[in-house]
């Protein structure tokens, strides 16, 4: 049967053009299994062109044929070449770079005023919970959660919680293991709940984050009122200021993300809250990325630097990083 | 002709596309099951990682015992979050779980999938999968306020894509992306092209006024059915099928001529490629006739059956 022979329309249609289609299949099947960049420049041509003529194809037999199979064939065929076409083409270093060069300190400089808020509301938190340790040290018992209070109860002597703040250096097995636990310890959960809490609107995020800020106001008082204030603050300080920090961040992206539920503006909730994914979004990876910091501060840090101004010096340091790198990074390349 | 009943299950869902070349494009939205399936696969491939690091770190002696539920749940932790976003950035939408299952993660704008688009989807997977996941795993030391927030909490995340039309988690929503099977490209011969039989049978044009695309559709997926793959009982019904709707299609549309049981099948073969270019050319003139009722696409009117 040859084609100028067959009368039907669509038959003839289809026997013109189904070589494109099949040529076109083998090529989405190398495109598709080994990536579009393992095309020759002639295969890469070819996708391209056989592509838009399937598409030309489609667009024809949906208005003149009513061949099933090749309608439901045409389709297929046009979803997958779709994908192979617009398929994304980055490479992982320069997506990195992009990511901590500008993209997640472009993002802390957008957002600085919500971070600020997040970090006065962690710090009027702080200020409660030491207020409230004044008026009635009972406070204590209520505010800190049981199991991270470990051996320091509002019955701790001044000498067990010295005792707590330099124990001592131990094998490299302990520290591989606290740094594991204190990466999964109660602070990586509450930048998760912070962050994913402010969805549903900023209040949970930031009444979280108060709290907390108050778990670390007793906490602190308690050491005052033993007199070892200074030492518990050098304590904290090494990894606490990258900790806290990561905590107040992941605080601004949830409020962030709260922001777009309660003020969508003039778009739909779903659209406001897509738009402000993309900073929210950089700013939990980056309180990941100090979160992960701290641990390693905790866990290694805190063991072999034993004294106070040390200690200091490296939680200083350490913020004083993060801060260079936010406010610096990038400014120019925009 | 009598055509099957449709089957009486949900209707598929489907997601229009237009890309930048103006023609409409469809996907089917990714079931459940399959969804929970490539999840499986991931989750037990990302273990196998898991635990083959934790061997290594076992034998050589870098952690003690008790700390291997620690670490291990931290490597869970290191391995999976990067695993599910590089997989999806560089094998454009799919793990391999989602490779096993034919699914695929589209951009809802038509464009391509953005790297912030994938992250964004996988870091809510954490909190909407492996979040409540873990804590359930620990729900009986919990206290009963927090074991009813964790229930609430898991009951609105499971509600998100089971309310949803489209099927998208909370991570699809904010990433702006849909989940959809991949469709495969299956060429089935033009039934038109081989009209063997072309002058045995000849049908004239008050024979062809009966039917429209819907019936012309249902006849080509039954003549369209692989005989070759059936049982012996199956074909003997399948044949039995072909005598049956070439004798009901003679006698409503009037066909006077000889018809040989046995030569149902070529009988509608012929009656098929008659009737499609009929069709096809009153559709050129712009008179689509859409079934024997005269329904246009989409009315309501007649009743359906016989």
């Amino acid at each position: 049967m040859s084609v100028a022979g067959n009368l039907i329309r669509s038959a003839r249609f289809r026997a013109e053009r189904e070589p494109d289609w099949r040529a076109l299949e083998i090529v989405l099947a190398k495109a598709e299994r080994h990536g579009v960049g393992a095309l020759s420049f002639e295969e890469a041509h070819a996708l391209g062109t056989l592509y838009r003529k399937a598409m030309a194809s489609l667009s024809t037999a949906r208005e003149i044929s009513l061949d099933r199979a090749l309608l439901a064939y045409l389709e297929a065929l046009c979803a997958r070449a779709y994908l192979a076409v617009y398929a994304p083409q980055q490479r992982l270093g320069g997506l990195l770079g992009r990511l901590l060069g500008t993209g997640i300190p472009g993002a802390a400089r957008r957002l600085w005023p919500l971070i600020l808020a997040a970090y006065a509301i962690l710090i009027l938190g702080a200020v409660v919970g030491y207020m409230l340790f004044l008026a009635d040290p009972l406070w204590y018992q209520t505010v800190m959660p049981a199991d991270l209070a470990g051996g320091r109860g509002l019955n701790a002597s001044r000498e067990d919680l010295l005792a707590v703040i330099y124990s001592g250096e131990g094998s490299a097995s302990d520290q591989l293991m606290a740094f594991a636990s204190t990466l999964f310890s109660r602070n990586t959960q509450i930048a998760i709940l912070v962050f994913s809490l402010g969805v549903l609107a900023c209040i949970p995020a930031a009444a979280l984050t108060f709290f907390n800020g108050m778990v670390l106001g007793v906490f602190l008082a308690l050491h005052a009122d033993r007199g070892i204030l200074g030492d518990v603050l050098a304590w904290l300080a090494i990894h606490g200021i990258t900790e806290l920090s990561a905590i107040a961040i992941a605080c601004a992206g949830g409020l962030h993300l709260g922001q777009a539920v309660l003020f969508p503006g003039e778009i739909r909730r779903r659209d406001a809250l897509r738009r402000n994914a993309r900073d929210a979004v950089k700013l939990a990876i980056l309180a990941g990325m100090m979160l992960v910091a701290a641990a390693i501060l905790e866990g290694f840090g805190r063991q072999l630097v034993q004294s106070p101004g040390a200690r200091i010096a490296i939680g200083i340091a350490a913020g004083l990083f993060w801060l260079a790198w936010l406010a610096l990074s990038g400014r120019r390349t925009r | 002709m009598s055509p099957p009943a449709p089957r009486k299950e949900e209707p598929p869902r489907i997601i229009e596309i237009v890309p930048p070349e103006g023609v409409p494009i469809r996907f089917d939205v990714a079931g459940l099951g399959a969804r929970f399936v490539a999840q499986l696969a991931d989750i037990l491939l990302s273990l196998a990682a898991v635990i083959a690091v934790m061997a290594l770190l076992f034998l050589s002696e870098l952690i003690p015992m008790t700390g291997l539920v620690t670490v291990g749940a931290l490597l869970f932790f290191a391995i999976r979050a990067p695993y599910y976003i590089l997989a999806e950035i560089l094998m454009n939408g799919q793990t391999f779980g989602k490779r096993l299952s034919g699914l695929r993660v589209i951009a809802v704008d038509g464009r391509s999938l953005s790297p912030h688009a994938v992250t964004v989807r996988n870091l809510m997977k954490e909190m909407e999968v492996f979040v409540p996941g873990t804590l359930l795993l620990t729900s009986a030391s919990l206290s009963w306020p927090a074991a009813l927030l964790l229930m609430a909490w898991i009951s609105v995340l499971l509600a998100v894509p089971l309310l949803n039309p489209m099927r998208q988690r909370l991570g699809d929503i904010l990433a702006g992306t849909y989940v959809v099977t991949l469709p495969v490209p299956i060429l089935l011969p033009d039934l038109a092209d081989a009209p063997q039989d072309q002058g045995r049978f000849n049908f004239l044009p008050h024979h062809l006024d009966h039917y429209g695309r819907y019936e012309l559709q249902t006849l080509e997926s039954l003549l369209q059915a692989n005989r070759d793959a059936m049982g012996r009982g199956a074909a003997a019904r399948h044949d039995d099928n072909l005598r049956r709707v070439a004798a009901t299609i003679a006698r409503r549309i009037g066909y006077t001529g000889r018809l040989d049981p046995d030569a149902a099948e070529a009988f509608l073969r012929v009656f098929y490629r008659t009737q499609r270019a009929y069709l096809e050319n009153r559709k050129l003139f712009g008179d689509a006739r859409e079934d024997k009722f005269h329904r246009s696409q989409g009315g309501k009117s007649g009743p359906r059956g016989g």
